[in-house]
């Protein structure tokens, strides 16, 4: 399938698994349920994970799940399908 | 006037002559992706296929290796360079 647009290879991941990376070493993994031009976009069973260094300056993450949350598409850099593990 | 619309082609035609080669794009945060330009818009939204992501330079080492298609936001686009 050819994509004319970069939007329409959202269009693809409806109701499909994604992996939203955020500003601010965030990233979100969850279903797209509805996105928009602007990458406002809202996902279900939604995980979020936080990155942030510790005292020593070791690398540790925090997670976080939301039922449903919309994310404002100001913070949104990359959009992909997550790894299958 | 006949410059501005110059300018405006020849910045339009790089973008479209560039779809389906290997490009780099770097974001105001310091990632720089490397992959197949796969499609572009008007927002510099870009559709990138065999994507690797590394820090600043290539040469900095691969963070991370994208087998899907990767949608980068627009806003977020600081260049982007025929590889």
């Amino acid at each position: 399938m050819s994509l004319e647009t970069p939007l329409d290879l959202l269009k693809l991941n409806l109701d499909e698994q994604v992996y939203v990376k955020l500003r601010g070493a965030r990233s979100l993994v969850g279903t797209l349920q509805a996105f928009d031009s602007h990458c406002n976009i809202v996902l279900s069973d939604a995980i979020e994970t936080i990155y942030e260094l510790d005292d020593e300056g070791d690398l540790q993450s925090v997670e976080r799940n939301s039922e449903m949350i919309f994310v404002r598409g100001d913070t949104v850099t990359l959009i992909t399908t997550p790894d299958e593990e | 006037m006949s410059t501005k619309t110059e300018t405006t082609s020849v910045s339009t035609q790089f973008l479209s002559n560039i779809i389906g080669k290997p490009v780099n794009v770097k974001l105001y945060s310091g990632m720089l992706y490397n992959g197949r330009l796969e499609s572009i818009d008007g927002f510099m939204n870009v559709a990138l296929s065999n994507t690797t992501e590394h820090y600043e330079n290539s040469s900095n080492g691969l963070l991370k290796s994208y087998n899907s298609d990767v949608f980068l936001r627009g806003t977020q686009v600081m260049y982007i360079s025929e590889v």
